[in-house]
C-alpha cells in the first residue's frame, strides 16, 4: 500500500480552476501527477450522475473545482 | 457520500480562481493525501451503493429539491411560508435518506432478495425501516407486493 497512487478525476471549470492549473503549468509549479482532468464549461454543469460514473468505473476519488 | 458508506473523503469541492496557480497545487495535493489515505476504491465492493445512489439521482424527487431550494427559501413555498435554510437543509438530508434507501431497496428486490429480512441483510437497513419504506414503495408503484412464499411476504420490483 505504500506506493498505492490513487486516480483522482478533477472537474476543473473553464474560467477558473482550469485557468489556475494551466497558470500553475506556465509557472512550471510541482503538483502531484494523480489527477486526470475533465473540463467543464462551468462547475454547475457537473452533474452528481458524473461523479456516480466515475466512482463506477474505479477512480478513487473526484475533485470539484471552479 | 456517507450515506452511501463510500465516505465524504472521496468527494473534494474547491473554489479557485484563474490567477490562484499557488492554490491550485495547494488544492491538489491535499487532495491527493486525502484520498491516498482513504486507500484503493473498489467499485465491486460498492456495486449496489453506486446503482441505488445513480437512481436515487435520476429520479425526478431530488432533482426538484434541490433546484426549488433557492425559491422556497428567499420566495417561499406554494403556501408562501419562507423556510430558513437550516431547516430546509435539513428536510433535504432527509428526504436524501429515504430516496437513497427507497432505491437501495430496489436494487435488492432486483438482484432477488424478495423479503424484507433478505432485504435487510443485502443492504443493512433495518427491518422495521425496511417495511415502512416498502409500504411508500407500494404506492409510488416501484415495488408491488407478489404474495405469500413459507408464509413470509414476498415483494417484486416493478
Amino acid at each position: 500500500m505504500e506506493n498505492f497512487e490513487p486516480k483522482i478525476v478533477a472537474f476543473l471549470c473553464n474560467w477558473c480552476a482550469y485557468a489556475g492549473a494551466d497558470l500553475a503549468g506556465v509557472s512550471r509549479m510541482q503538483y502531484p501527477p494523480n489527477i486526470r482532468t475533465v473540463r467543464v464549461m462551468c462547475s454547475g454543469r457537473v452533474d452528481p450522475l458524473f461523479i456516480l460514473k466515475a466512482f463506477k468505473q474505479g477512480c478513487d476519488g473526484v475533485l470539484v473545482s471552479g | 457520500m456517507e450515506i452511501s458508506g463510500i465516505g465524504a473523503q472521496r468527494l473534494h469541492l474547491a473554489w479557485v480562481s484563474s490567477a490562484e496557480a499557488g492554490r491550485f497545487t495547494e488544492v491538489v495535493t491535499n487532495v491527493t493525501e486525502s484520498v491516498r489515505a482513504q486507500g484503493k476504491f473498489d467499485p465491486q465492493a460498492f456495486a449496489l451503493e453506486l446503482e441505488a445512489a445513480e437512481i436515487a439521482m435520476s429520479r425526478e424527487f431530488l432533482r426538484w429539491m434541490v433546484g426549488k431550494e433557492t425559491s422556497i427559501i428567499k420566495k417561499g413555498d406554494v403556501y408562501g411560508r419562507l423556510w430558513d435554510a437550516e431547516k430546509f437543509e435539513s428536510a433535504l438530508d432527509s428526504v436524501l435518506e429515504r430516496e437513497y434507501h427507497k432505491c437501495l431497496i430496489l436494487c435488492a428486490i432486483k438482484q432477488g432478495s424478495t423479503s424484507v429480512r433478505a432485504i435487510s441483510e443485502r443492504t443493512g437497513i433495518n427491518l422495521g425501516r425496511i417495511s415502512y419504506l416498502l409500504a411508500d414503495m407500494e404506492k409510488t408503484s416501484m415495488v408491488t407486493f407478489k404474495g405469500m412464499e413459507n408464509k413470509i411476504p414476498v415483494f417484486a420490483a416493478l
